[in-house]
């Protein structure tokens, strides 16, 4: 087999791009997507054509990973598009203040101060339940594209 | 409401009053205070009035509402009474029209005909009433009362019942409502169906003399009418497939069937003959439309009806025959398959000849209808009139008349016959353009497509050379020219008007293939011997080429139309499927016309696409390209349906006399289009030409016709030698297949193949269709044959589709999906190779750059953060993908380097799971990577290996159990929350896989040493991955059916063989287990239940014989102990035991259980004989009624006693168990469960009232709503309380006869 090698450049850390392009075609349903410069999760894809003798496109219904809003989009398949880098931190949650906000212990041993209570009532409840009860929560926050949102809440139990 | 009097008039209470001769005061007695044991009214003696009372009450105390009867001896009540229930009637069906409160108006129509013996008030209104619609239903009334009540009522009342109907269809056969003489027609031959077997032969007779002089027109045209429509009626309630069921078994309507097709089916069509000979010779006479044209479309419609019934012949010898028969049966059958229209054998056996063949009744038939074709110029006659359809109808099953009507002359008569019929119906279509022409202007279309119909009768009981033979008896050309020539009038019309609408010339179409089928499948069925006349072959040969430049034109002139739904290959192929395949019968059977024209027309578009190109738009030359390639598909190969195809037999039969192959036409034919196919590898004309369509076509084309023609295998029995002592056929055959056999051309055009291949996959960015049938359909079905293979894999091209496929980057840009597949065809290809060693490297060669890439991967230090980016998933899954792809091409040669493959990836694997926690897709590729290659690998490992391979499966249920249990994650929208929870139930599936296939290493092992030299135990392993997996898998997971059935049919299977081992979990994932164990136990899937069933009764044995023999057996789980603050814990075998009973008893199962419930309950009782003892008498002491209690007393002991039921767990006590626990069900059930319906009654009990007897008549009512939950309906309706549910309050009548409980339901006042 020939010599050629992949290369993964790091492209990490600060300058990491916040999107990146990739063909339609391959995107896949549960797959992220960015239509009109929000980040989506796609929940249905479909191709069609342009005429008989023409080329592929996608069809994408995709929804908003922080408004929940549905967005759709049509792209030729051998074209391009934009997939946010969505990630995901956990955090463990020390503090619920009063207006609002959290506080959150990363793993330097520094706090993250800027982060609201979700919107979300069970995930809202569970939270402040939870807090209030004394139990041990891990939140993972998802943040994309500048954006940033708690998604997901665990109970870490005593240690 | 009101409710109708009827309703009242079968209460309980008898009172009699006397009205003697001391007027004055009217001195009641009630008489029957003892329960009446008749369920039927019984008159009073002579100087008594009987009054009959009901009521009810909704509630205690609520609305009730109470009625009742007065009758006299004569049992009927008097006028008034009957004017009464007319005018009842009478307003109800006004109102019905009207649409007046119309739910009350049905009510009051359905208790007349649910009453007991409305007949007396049904004749009432039919003969009084004004109005039609009452004296309708008052006919539906004596129907429904009479075949409800037919077992009660006295001969002399059955035959009462039918003559009044009969009488009074003759007697008001000017009636101008049609419809209620038919409806009453018809109740009449029910009844007289019901009677049927009891009435003897005289008595029908005596009903039919009426029948038949009506018949014969003596009374009138009137009663001429409406006496065969009568016949209708009774012969369309014999047909089994016509017939009302009545609730009678199907036996009852064989028989039926039988005896009047034996003893009365002559004898109608004789008379109606006669009837419509008589009517006929006036209508022929008579200038302008008479009332006897009524009668004569009665009477054909009638032949055509006894005609169509399916004759089964009366003597055992005929019988005999049928086996024949049968055979025409299933031929009918597979047929009917292709054919979008029925073509009926009719055949009467040969009694009917002299009737229908030898009576010259055809010729009276044809000149009849030749005569009405003169008329059509006259007022009241057309072409469509419905006497000339019922005409050109019977013609036409005429057509079909085949069988042993006619003597075995050799098919002498038959052909006359058909030659006869011919003679006639020719003139309908001929000459075709001519007729065409008119339709065209105007003309009715039916006669045309009557005609075609009959070609295709004649068709189906014809072989295509007598089929062909008959028509040059009256004209200079045959049959099948005629044909040829209607289907290019059809041809040409569908052409001109391209319409969406469904016109004339669709249906012809449609009638014409089949025939075209029906004829030519009989050759494909009956060997070569019969071929189609050298006319026929040049008529298909016309045919064949119109359908092809129709098609043509059809695909140039759809290019523009967009939004087609046939837009996708896969698509348009299965739904042309079926035309297209009577398209290749067509073209194979003019094989010789049909190669050179295919040829012909294929070239002649490439060139018009090259002499195109740059200068005009290619698109409609590609459209028709397109089309061709499929017709051409369908004409060279068959498909294969998993089977490697044979080539047509059409096509090897023919061209004997060619010896060079390159001279083949098939040879040519399929080279050009190779040729062309080849020309897709150059970019600049790929571009240009090749569009993702085109492409598709051409690759489907190329999949067909390599799994027949591509290196053939070589068939058994030709070896060498018969070249030299070949005769033409076999050198012919062996010319084609040797084309592209292995020594010739075949290594070149696989070359091609793979090369074009290559080029849709990395040419065609996007194009998923087109990529799916490369890699599915086309690559696929290559690697399945293994000729091929081993030449696959000495070619340059497979190579570098390999190499590209292993190290270019542009193969990630394909779906995911495709690039699994292609993995495992580059893997499953390996087996080509010459020895195992080169397989191995091969495959090591082709996944090393994928292991050493995500090994490369994992151990990155920043891990953590580029994981997430998206072009990293991208990588990761992609590979992922592939390594399942080779993982799923596991055998047995190549199992080493796919274990190394495994073994290599197992810490990114790892590493992988962690990093992509929150990304679903990762996590489920990596799960099933894992299943597939523990799948595939387990059991060839060996023990060393099989120890890494169960730790490392460990590992990762526990790095998946860790980052899953206790998280919630909540989403804003729906849509995702639900298909996170699919993910979910796709990632535990995928799990309990992994655990199956791991337990299934105890079953199977081909390693060299036990696994437990190495200290694993399978057992163990696979309950600690229940253990870690069950926490995870809730209640909700469970309703996904297939997840539900793999945890089950897992959990049993580990129950059933380890039972030892569960009992060394720890409480809480034990307790788990069993709550799971309990919902499967009230599961609606049956499987589901087995399961648990067959778990518990694992269990509950394990315990029995471990205790049995002083172990500890499931130890501190199966014993009760109270704790500390009072609280009593049941062990779990009683609780298995407590609801195991609670379900056979009270709930509903389906019967296949009961079974396998008695092999679980056999160990459970044995194990807790107290706790069952406390059951038993618990049930005994919730019985109120003594019998009742003695009954299930009784009971409950032979379950464990009788049968010589020992206390052993052998095969012989659980069926003897099974036996008694049979009997036990049927003995108590019944009782049992109406004791938990009193459970939700009130008022006064009717139902303890029902056990008790009866003791008077209190009037119960329970709530509906409340006392009818879905579970106990079905009790409700085996206690005779039938009908619908309604809402609202429902009354129960009681009565007294245990056998014939009745009860009525009605709403009242809601």
């Amino acid at each position: 087999m020939s010599d050629e090698e992949h290369h993964f450049e790091s492209k990490a850390d600060a300058g990491a791009s916040k999107t990146y392009p990739q063909q339609a075609g391959t995107i896949r349903k549960n797959g992220y997507i960015v239509i009109k410069g929000r980040p989506c999760k796609v929940v249905e894809v479909s191709t069609s054509k342009t005429g008989k003798h023409g080329h592929a496109k996608c069809h994408f219904v995709a929804i908003d990973i922080f408004t929940s809003k549905k967005l759709e989009d049509i792209v030729p398949s051998s074209h391009n598009c934009d997939v946010p880098h969505v990630n995901r931190t956990d955090y463990q949650l020390i503090d619920i203040s009063e207006d609002g906000f959290v506080s959150l212990l990363t793993d330097n041993g520094n706090t993250k101060d800027d982060l609201r209570l979700p919107t979300d009532d069970n995930l809202l409840s569970q939270i402040k339940d939870g807090f209030a009860e004394g139990k041990d929560l891990v939140v993972s926050v998802m943040s994309a594209m500048g954006e940033e949102q708690i998604c997901a809440l665990k109970d870490i139990g005593p240690k | 409401m009101i409710r109708p009097i009827w309703e009242y008039i079968t209460g309980l209470f008898d009172v009699h009053l006397d009205f003697g001769p001391e007027f004055g005061g009217i001195r009641g007695r009630v008489q029957a205070i003892k329960p009446m044991v008749l369920d039927r009214w019984i008159m009073p003696p002579f100087g008594w009035i009987k009054i009959n009372t009901d009521g009810s009450a909704m509630g205690a105390p609520g609305n009730s509402a109470c009625g009742g009867i007065f009758r006299d001896c004569k049992g009927a009540a008097d006028l008034a009474q009957l004017q009464a229930t007319m005018q009842a009637i009478e307003l109800a069906c006004s109102s019905i029209q009207m649409h007046v409160n119309p739910a009350a108006a049905e009510a009051t129509l359905l208790s007349l005909s649910q009453s007991p013996r409305p007949y007396h008030a049904c004749q009432f209104i039919l003969e009084n009433s004004q109005l039609a619609n009452a004296r309708f239903q008052a006919a539906g009334a004596i129907r429904d009362a009479a075949i409800r009540e037919w077992a009660l009522l006295e001969a002399a009342d059955r035959r009462g019942l039918i003559s009044f109907c009969l009488c009074f269809i003759m007697n008001n056969a000017n009636s101008p409502e049609g419809y209620v003489l038919v409806k009453v027609a018809s109740v009449a031959a029910q009844l007289l169906k019901r009677g049927w077997p009891d009435f003897t032969a005289a008595e029908k007779d005596a009903f039919f003399l009426e029948v038949k002089e009506a018949v014969n027109g003596s009374h009138g045209l009137d009663v001429q009418f409406v006496g065969i429509n009568f016949l209708e009626s009774l012969v369309s309630e014999f047909s089994p497939s016509t017939s009302t069921a009545m609730g009678l078994p199907r036996e009852f309507h064989e028989q039926c069937r039988i005896s009047l097709e034996q003893d009365y089916m002559k004898a109608f069509y004789c008379w109606v003959q006669y009837a419509a000979f008589n009517v006929s010779s006036r209508i022929i006479e008579a200038h302008s439309e008479i009332p006897e044209v009524k009668v004569c479309s009665a009477a054909l419609r009638l032949m055509i009806q006894i005609l169509n019934w399916d004759f089964r012949g009366k003597n055992a010898v005929e019988n005999l025959k049928r086996g024949i028969d049968v055979f025409y049966d299933g031929m009918k059958q597979e047929n009917s398959s292709l054919r979008r229209s029925e073509c009926i054998f009719v055949q009467p056996g040969h009694a009917w000849h002299d009737m229908l063949i030898s009576s010259g009744h055809v010729g009276w038939l044809l000149n009849f209808y030749t005569a009405l074709r003169q008329k059509f110029s006259c007022e009241g006659y057309w072409l469509d009139c419905p006497l000339a359809v019922s005409a050109r109808k019977l013609i036409v099953q005429f057509c079909s008349v085949t069988g042993v009507i006619f003597p075995s002359d050799g098919g002498h008569m038959q052909r006359q016959h058909l030659l006869q019929l011919l003679a006639g119906i020719v003139q309908w279509m001929e000459p075709p353009d001519a007729v065409a022409k008119a339709i065209k202007s105007g003309k009715s279309e039916s006669e045309l497509l009557d005609g075609c119909r009959a070609l295709m009768s004649v068709a189906t009981v014809t072989t295509p050379v007598v089929f062909n033979e008959l028509l040059k008896n009256l004209r200079p050309y045959g049959t099948l020219t005629l044909l040829s020539a209607l289907m290019c009038e059809v041809s040409k019309d569908l052409m001109e008007n391209r319409t969406d609408d469904e016109t004339w010339s669709w249906v012809a179409r449609d009638i014409l293939l089949d025939t075209w089928t029906t004829l030519l499948m009989q050759l494909d069925g009956s060997g070569h011997n019969n071929s189609l006349p050298p006319e026929g072959i040049s008529a298909a040969a016309n045919v064949f080429a119109l359908i092809v430049d129709s098609g043509l034109k059809a695909a140039s002139a759809s290019v523009l139309s967009d939004g087609d739904e046939y837009d996708f290959l896969q698509a348009s192929v299965t739904a042309m499927d079926e035309r297209l395949n009577s398209y290749a019968l067509i073209g194979r059977a003019s094989i010789g016309a049909t190669i050179p024209l295919l040829t012909e027309r294929f070239s002649e578009r490439v060139m018009r696409l090259h002499q195109g190109k740059g200068i005009s738009d290619p698109t409609e030359t590609l459209e028709e390209l397109y089309s061709l390639l499929l017709i051409t598909g369908h004409i060279l190969a068959d498909e294969g349906q998993g089977e490697t195809p044979l080539v047509p037999k059409e096509i090897e039969s023919s061209y004997t006399n060619i010896m060079e192959v390159d001279k083949h036409p098939v040879v040519i034919l399929s080279g050009s289009i190779i040729r062309f196919a080849e020309q897709s590898l150059d970019p600049e004309m790929r571009t240009s030409f090749f569009s993702p369509r085109l492409m598709e076509a051409v690759v489907w084309f190329l999949a067909r016709w390599s799994s027949t023609y591509l290196m053939p295998p070589e068939r058994s029995g030709e070896n060498k030698s018969s070249y030299e002592n070949c005769n033409e056929t076999q050198h012919s055959t062996n010319a084609l297949l040797s084309f592209c056999g292995e020594n010739n051309q075949g290594k070149v055009v696989l070359d091609i193949i793979i090369r074009i291949s290559l080029s849709t996959l990395l040419s065609y960015p996007g194009e998923k269709d087109l990529q799916a049938l490369t890699c599915y359909q086309l690559l696929h079905g290559l690697v399945k044959r293994r000729n091929i293979i081993s030449h696959l894999v000495t070619l340059d091209s497979w190579r570098d589709l390999a190499n590209a496929f292993a190290n270019e980057r542009v193969f990630f840009s394909l779906n995911a999906a495709h690039q699994r597949s292609l993995a495992q065809t580059l893997t499953l290809s390996t087996s080509g190779m010459k020895t195992p060693e080169a397989s191995n490297q091969y495959i090591h060669n082709l996944t090393s750059h994928m292991t050493a890439s995500l090994v490369e991967l994992s151990s990155k230090n920043d891990l953590k953060t580029i994981a997430q980016q998206p072009d990293i998933i991208l990588l990761v899954s992609c590979l992922l993908e592939r390594l399942r792809g080779v993982a799923r091409a596991s055998e047995p040669r190549t199992q080493k380097a796919i274990y190394q493959m495994g073994f290599s990836v197992m810490n990114p694997v790892l590493i992988f799971l962690q990093a992509y926690k929150d990304e679903s897709i990762v996590v489920y590729l990596l799960l099933k990577f894992v299943t597939d290659w523990v799948d595939g690998q387990i059991i060839y490992l060996e023990a060393q290996e099989t120890a890494a391979v169960v730790d490392f499966c460990m590992r990762l249920l526990q790095l998946y159990s860790s980052n899953n249990i206790g998280k919630i994650s909540i989403s804003l929208s729906n849509t995702l929350r639900t298909g996170a929870d699919a993910e979910k139930y796709k990632d535990l599936r995928a799990l309990l896989q992994l655990l199956s296939s791991l337990c299934s290493k105890d079953l199977v092992d081909f390693a060299s040493e036990p696994i437990e030299a190495y200290g694993t135990s399978i057992s163990q392993v696979v309950y600690m991955g229940l253990h870690i997996v069950t926490p995870l898998i809730t209640l909700d997971l469970l309703k996904y059916p297939k997840l539900c059935h793999s945890y089950f049919s897992l959990l049993s299977h580990m129950l059933e063989v380890y039972p030892e081992i569960i009992a060394q979990l720890n409480v809480e994932a034990f307790r788990h287990i069993l709550a799971t164990l309990d919902f499967g136990l009230h599961h609606q899937d049956v499987e589901v239940v087995d399961l648990c069933l067959r778990a518990v009764k694992a269990l509950a044995s394990h315990h029995y014989k471990d205790s049995g023999a002083g172990k500890v057996g499931l130890g501190s789980h199966a014993t009760s102990y109270k704790e500390p603050d009072g609280k009593f814990h049941e062990g779990i075998l009683g609780r298995f035991l407590r609801s195991l009973l609670q379900l056979l008893l009270f709930e509903d199962y389906s019967t296949d259980l009961v079974s396998s419930a008695a092999d679980a309950l056999l160990p459970l009782i044995l194990c807790e004989q107290s706790v069952y003892q406390n059951l038993a008498n618990e049930l005994i002491e919730m019985q109120v009624i003594p019998t009742f209690r003695s009954r299930l007393t009784n009971a409950l002991q032979s379950l464990i006693s009788s049968n010589n039921l020992s206390s052993t767990l052998d095969r012989i006590n659980h069926q003897r168990f099974r036996k008694n626990l049979h009997s036990f069900l049927i003995e108590v059930r019944g009782f049992l469960r109406m004791f938990v319906l009193r459970g939700h009654c009130y008022g006064s009990g009717c139902f303890l009232a029902a056990r008790l007897g009866w003791q008077h008549g209190s009037v119960a009512s329970i709530d509906v709503k409340q006392a009818c939950p879905s579970s106990i309906r079905p009790t409700l309706a085996g206690f005779g309380l039938n009908g619908p549910v309604l809402n609202g309050l429902a009354i129960l009548e009681p009565n007294p006869n245990p056998s014939g409980l009745r009860a009525k339901w009605a709403t009242i006042g809601l």
